[in-house]
């Protein structure tokens, strides 16, 4: 009965919709606007910040999207339970790899990369063409797997 | 109302209920719910893209801001006002397809597609200069102005997470064709007949749900 009921009150709320077309505009006009903050703030390259800047107008733009696009502020329980459970996973996803690897011991890190002792020249690419970076295709060797230059 | 009116009186063409629902009403919440799982997994499908570009952001910080730069900002963000407008217009088309306006449902998903073919073609330019330049992932990276560690992968990122999203826009669109057609053709969409364009465009704006992660991502390092 509770699922009826649900299903009763998501009906309701798609079919009569308490807002004219006018919601659409308004919500594209504000994607509109976040797009060019995030382009002007982007722009400028803030150190530290940027990236959480542009993640949080990201995550204001896909809730908007999200809410209104796709009717979630018109659903009821299991489609927010979905949409919210697929999120957290994401967030979890994300997290526990990215604690991992800050807190790797150095020399676990692959060489070439910022928190590695080992930088391309050390483990026998030159810096124009470290193993990690690609580098110049040259003629008549195919980047990486070449020992033509390894010390 | 219950199933037994709808099946008796067979005066509604469409939409057909199923003889397993109570009503018409739990149909639709299930064909929403589940339009929601299957988002649900899409969602988690690019999320696999974005823990690659989490991690190797964290390793090549420098090579990651360098060849962000490498991008083409302006197309990047037309292509994003493109994508927006083309959300918007999929969101109309189903407040008119709840109206019963078929000729305004046509209208709007027309202009859909073909911002999802401007957004396309946009994008083929964006790829044609990168294989002119050779910023490629691997080894046919070959692009002599940044040469830092760690440059390849980031085209490496590049490509998967764009070719993918460019497959469901592809994808996208032809979803959106069908309900095209079928406002064209029988017209029979209507205040208890609005799934298909509904569900149509929950997908299309999930494309543009992505996209807008991607874009800060991408251009924006």
């Amino acid at each position: 009965m509770g699922i009826a009921n649900e299903s009763r009150q998501e009906e309701r709320n798609m079919r009569e919709e308490h807002h004219g077309a006018g919601r659409y505009w308004l919500i594209w006009g504000l994607l509109l606007v976040l797009t060019a903050v995030t382009v002007a703030t982007g722009r400028i390259h803030i150190p530290t910040w940027g990236l959480l800047l542009a993640l949080v107008i990201a995550t204001t733009k896909g809730t908007l999207v999200a809410l209104y696009f796709m009717h979630l502020a018109d659903h009821r329980g299991a489609n927010r339970l979905v949409f919210a459970v697929s999120i957290i996973f994401v967030v979890l996803l994300l997290s526990i790899p990215m604690v991992d690897l800050g807190t790797r011991f150095r020399g676990a890190t692959p060489p070439g990369s910022t928190y590695s002792d080992l930088q391309a020249i050390d483990i026998g690419a030159d810096a124009q063409e470290g193993r990690y970076g690609g580098g110049l295709r040259k003629e008549g060797k195919m980047g990486e797997g070449s020992d033509v230059n390894k010390k | 109302m219950q199933s037994s009116s709808h099946a008796a009186g067979g005066a509604l063409p469409v939409p057909r209920l199923a003889g397993h629902f109570a009503s018409l009403e739990v149909q639709n919440h299930a064909a929403r719910l589940g339009m929601w799982l299957f988002l649900a997994t899409e969602i988690l499908l690019f999320a696999g893209l974005f823990i690659c570009y989490g991690i190797y952001r964290f390793l090549f910080p420098e090579a990651w801001a360098a060849a962000s730069r490498s991008l083409d900002l302006t197309l990047g963000t037309v292509n994003t006002v493109v994508l927006i407008t083309s959300s918007l217009t999929a969101a109309l088309a189903v407040h008119y397809a709840k109206d019963g306006k078929n000729k305004a449902v046509a209208v709007q998903l027309g202009l859909t597609l073909v911002m999802a073919v401007g957004f396309l073609v946009i994008k083929y330019f964006e790829y044609k200069h990168k294989f002119d330049i050779g910023t490629l992932p691997g080894r046919f990276y070959s692009y002599e102005d940044i040469q830092l560690p760690g440059v390849p992968l980031y085209f490496t990122v590049y490509f998967c997470a764009t070719a993918l999203h460019g497959i469901h826009v592809v994808i996208g669109m032809v979803v959106l064709s069908f309900s095209l057609v079928r406002a064209l053709k029988k017209a029979d969409f209507g205040p208890n007949n609005f799934t298909m364009v509904e569900l149509g465009s929950m997908y299309w704006h999930l494309v543009d749900l992505v996209w807008i992660f991607l874009f800060p991502m991408l251009y924006l390092v």
